[in-house]
């Protein structure tokens, strides 16, 4: 599903973001990527989606090789995933349904199976009755799950999550983060970054610490606590 | 592309204009006045051409023949005349016919002429008109080294001084035309770095949900299409109105000089149709290579 082999990441401006990172992870996992700032947790977000190149080394997604993926064929393998930002990053001046839709509409879904499949997923999200609110009229939790909608209503088998619940109320990152487990166990892979050990702890999946550009390590069963 | 996705897209382009209204206003405000400003100066230039076309036609260069030259001999000189390719109209000026015009010219000039019909010692001329008065001098020389040909009078200063003034006239244009360019390219590109400024981040969620850099193009040349239209539209008529407010002020000055102008204004329905290709070429043309150019900046994520 997801492997990084021996990857390198060397900005412009000279900073080591990663070094040789390596990590596996199978098909249906549940991932938190934990670490402090500056450990590599976006460089590894942005190369699992082909925002950036690594320096060097392999990755695989989804059965692409994000190395020799050509610059055209990148949006075709987006919409192989689903995208969940900490900024929400919902467009304001669209109501829920059509921040939903959008996703769809971009990437050529007919508007028969548009119609079908976004009430659908409000319905999965529990926001059915918001369809027609603006996102500004929503609280923080709310407008994290129309993010998570957009992310899942083109059915990818991967999610990632870069820190979600980070500008939610912890009762509602909670909500966050168990309705990601339930979609998990409809067989989608989530990879999430946090930096809430509260949560990491609450939940029983694999967590990857990550520092200074290396995995320091990675419990399959759950908790971390490395100091 | 899905034929609703295309339709789509059309429907996005224009409900953006909507929403971005104000940055839409900004951009046909600026485009508009470019365009004015341009089209006024083209105009401007055009119209001084004109006059100053009018102005050399009305120049003669006259052609004295040798006395006593036998027909055939003139046959031969008007048949060397007409290979001269800068000549575009020529007239025969018989002695007899001279004299008869310098008596209808004045009185004194009758008296002083009358009986010397018998012998005239006035000459045959041709008087001739030249295309290019900046040839002038060479085309005068050519006449001057005629078999035939005894004196040519030509209006050189007259000559000289046009050539310069239609020099100077159409290089200002351009001059001010390329510079006018260049200033509504800097400007138009501006508004419209801001309108993409404004959406990199619907552009950033594009990207992401996976659409491909054509469809998120397409909107936003829908968009510079519009804009850079109607902003040709506005201009065009905007410039019909103003020009021909112009006009009927100067045909309403009771100065003669003033109506010797109006005379050789170009009217407007002359130059309308290729005005309005210019400006609907230029527009469209700005509005959509600005907006490519800005959002290409976007599209690296």
């Amino acid at each position: 599903m997801i492997e990084f082999v021996n990857v390198s990441k060397v900005y412009k401006t000279g900073t080591h973001a990663l070094n040789h990172f390596n990590v596996s992870i199978d098909r249906g996992e549940f991932v938190f990527v934990v670490g402090p700032s500056g450990a590599g947790k976006s460089t590894f977000i942005k190369l699992l989606m082909r925002e950036e190149k690594p320096t060097s080394g392999e990755i695989y997604v989804n059965g692409q090789n994000l190395v020799k993926l050509r610059r055209r064929k990148v949006p075709y393998f987006r919409r192989t995933l689903g995208v969940v930002f900490q900024d929400f990053r919902l467009i304001p001046n669209m109501n829920v349904y059509d921040n939903i839709a959008f996703a769809l509409r971009v990437t050529n879904v007919p508007s028969k199976d548009i119609r079908s499949r976004v009430p659908y997923i409000l319905g999965l999200v529990g926001l059915s009755g918001k369809a027609k609110s603006l996102p500004e009229h929503l609280s923080g939790g709310e407008q994290q799950r129309v993010a998570l909608a957009r992310a899942l209503v083109n059915n990818p088998s991967l999610i990632i999550a870069d820190e979600p619940t980070g500008n939610i109320d912890p009762e509602l990152s909670f909500e966050i983060v168990d309705l990601l487990s339930e979609i998990n166990k409809c067989g989608t892979t989530v990879v999430m970054v946090t930096h809430a050990h509260n949560l990491v702890a609450e939940f029983n999946h694999r967590v990857i610490a990550i520092d200074e550009g290396t995995v320091i390590s990675d419990n399959k069963n759950g908790g971390y606590y490395v100091e | 592309m899905r034929g609703s996705s295309f339709g789509y897209l059309l429907r996005e382009g224009a409900k953006n204009i909507y929403a971005n209204r104000l940055m839409s206003f900004a951009s046909i405000g600026t485009l508009v006045a470019c365009m004015l400003l341009i089209g006024g100066s083209l105009l401007f230039s055009m119209n001084i051409n004109r006059a100053v076309g009018y102005v050399e036609q009305q120049n003669e260069v006259e052609v004295e023949l040798d006395d006593g030259l036998s027909d055939e001999q003139i046959k031969e000189v008007d048949k060397e005349i007409t290979l001269i390719d800068n000549v575009y109209e020529r007239k025969f000026v018989s002695k007899d016919a001279l004299m008869e015009e310098l008596k209808a010219q004045s009185d004194d000039l009758a008296a002083l002429l009358d009986g010397l019909e018998e012998d005239n010692p006035l000459y045959d001329s041709y008087r001739l008109k030249v295309k290019d008065l900046s040839r002038l001098s060479s085309t005068v020389m050519k006449l001057e080294s005629l078999e035939g040909v005894s004196a040519v009078r030509a209006p050189d200063m007259v000559g000289e001084i046009m050539t310069n003034v239609k020099r100077a006239v159409s290089s200002a244009g351009y001059f001010i035309v390329a510079i006018l360019l260049v200033v509504s390219l800097v400007i138009m590109g501006n508004t419209i770095k801001v309108t993409v400024f404004n959406r990199r981040k619907e552009i950033n969620i594009m990207k992401y949900v996976g659409a491909t850099d054509a469809f998120i193009r397409l909107p936003f040349f829908v968009e510079g299409f519009l804009l850079g239209l109607v902003s040709a539209l506005i201009s065009f008529g905007l410039l019909w109105v103003g020009y021909n407010y112009i006009l009927d002020v100067i045909a309403q000055n009771p100065s003669t000089w003033m109506t010797q102008v109006y005379s050789n204004i170009i009217p407007f329905d002359e130059i309308a149709a290729q005005m309005l290709a210019w400006f609907l070429g230029g527009g469209v043309f700005i509005g959509v290579f600005g907006s490519m150019f800005f959002v290409n900046k976007y599209l690296k994520v």
